[in-house]
């Protein structure tokens, strides 16, 4: 078997321009999805059962079922009651909303590492619920909820690929138009591999790098502000 | 609506036999992905550097490119190397080929919780690897990996949807087939996803009855 270098130098501008599209998508969906997370975790915690209920069906549904079928359901059963969406537009739905409850999970585990007297001492000084979240769970929690977000920014890249089935124009839809021209499915999945394992490896190494800065930055906290705990306390959270 | 209920009892036998061969698959995926992530875990600890690379290099693609791109390379790119597979065997392949990655993580992880102490002994006794892993080491980790393996095979049920992509006929396929018979999208969608969701809601119910049974014999 021959690898044709002629189809690296047709395919590749394509797969390119396949490759920005799919950064582009998870530019979007993964804020949005990590909103809705957050949304979804705070809810979860609620101490109202009419909170809490919805936010754990709407997780679980979505954690047991494929993202390919969510992916189907949205993009070809709303046409028929006139909502229609691009493919663009659905993929992008799709994947804010599928990441949005694998982020919930992530947050609601990172958030229920903190204890519980913590948010407590903080509200029984007054302090509003949200603003005790951000000011004494959030910075204690970091260390537990990046490896988990970290592992879900990376499968919500990988669940992007999927996207081309419903035709929503990123990689691997590139891909099957380099396929369809060229007819080699070797150089064609080649390069379209690497560049998935380039674009991870960046993301997953940029992430690692993210983490290790914000834990340096926690030791360099003056000791004065006593809104933020020292590093030891971070530590034992994440271990 | 009655309409709808009727479309979706009409569907749901033909669904249900696609439901099968989508546990079939799964079944045989994870089967085949033990004994290969057994191996890449062996293969992580051989005194061998080009050994130990080869497996690093293996997981991280494995884990860093996405499925469905794996099935499309297995399917399309083995033929072109002369290994020309039916499809049924091809997207089992990539199936066990993923899963054996993350299968082989999960051992690792396992490994740790052995004391030092057994595989010390198992050498003092001069007991040849090969009799370590299987009397001394496997036992205690596969029983301690099978709640996160349920896990495992929950993806891989929900990851064989994608094998609809190369045609075979489980679950989604089957549902892409009922959707251009009957034009009724939401309605064959929703039961599809009805029909993932039992499946996963019970190896759920599983994973955490296994998390509570197996904690006796956990060493740690």
């Amino acid at each position: 078997m021959d690898f044709d270098f002629s189809v690296v130098a047709f395919g590749l501008p394509i797969l390119l321009r396949g490759l920005v599209n799919t950064v582009l998508f998870c530019v979007v969906a993964l804020p949005a999805g990590l909103a809705l997370g957050s949304a979804v975790a705070l809810l979860r915690l609620s101490r109202r059962r009419i909170a809490r209920l919805p936010a754990a069906a709407f997780v679980e549904i979505i954690r047991d079922t494929p993202f390919l079928v969510q992916a189907f359901l949205l993009f070809y059963g709303l046409p028929p009651f006139g909502i229609r969406l691009s493919a663009a537009t659905a993929g992008i739905l799709v994947l804010s909303v599928h990441s949005g409850a694998y982020f919930a999970e992530a947050i609601r585990g990172a958030i229920l590492s903190v204890p519980k007297g913590q948010l407590e001492a903080a509200r029984a000084l007054g302090m509003p619920y949200l603003r005790g979240m951000r000011r004494i769970v959030f910075p204690q929690m970091l260390g537990y909820l990046l490896p988990a977000l970290t592992n879900q920014i990376i499968g919500a890249i990988k669940d992007s690929a999927v996207l081309s089935v419903i035709t929503a124009p990123e990689l691997s839809m590139a891909a099957q138009m380099v396929l369809g021209e060229s007819f080699s499915p070797v150089e064609t999945y080649a390069m379209v591999s690497v560049l998935y394992w380039a674009l991870i490896g960046a993301v997953s190494a940029g992430l690692m790098r993210l983490e290790k800065r914000l834990f340096r930055a926690a030791v360099v906290i003056p000791r004065t502000d006593t809104t933020r705990l020292p590093l030891s306390a971070i530590e034992t959270t994440a271990s | 609506m009655p309409n709808s209920i009727t479309v979706m009892l009409h569907a749901a036998p033909w669904l249900l036999r696609g439901a099968v061969v989508t546990l079939e698959t799964s079944l045989l995926a994870i089967a085949l992905g033990l004994p290969v992530g057994i191996g890449l875990a062996i293969a992580m600890r051989s005194r061998l550097r080009v050994v130990r690379a080869f497996v690093r290099v293996y997981i991280s693609f494995a884990r860093g490119t996405p499925l469905i791109i794996q099935i499309m390379l297995v399917f399309f790119v083995l033929p072109s190397l002369g290994l020309d597979l039916p499809r049924f065997a091809a997207g089992v392949l990539a199936l066990s080929l993923n899963s054996g990655a993350y299968i082989a993580e999960m051992i690792r992880g396992g490994l740790t919780a052995i004391p030092k102490g057994q595989i010390e002994a198992a050498r003092a006794l001069s007991m040849r690897p090969a009799l370590m892993w299987r009397h001394i080491i496997l036992p205690q980790v596969l029983a301690l990996i099978l709640p996160p393996l349920t896990v495992e095979f929950t993806a891989l049920l929900k990851g064989s949807a994608l094998l609809a992509v190369i045609g075979i006929v489980e679950l989604t396929r089957t549902g892409q087939q009922m959707v251009a018979t009957t034009y009724k999208p939401l309605e064959i969608w929703l039961t599809v996803g009805i029909f993932y969701f039992v499946m996963c809601y019970a190896l759920a119910a599983l994973t955490r009855y296994l998390e509570r049974t197996t904690q006796v014999y956990r060493t740690v």
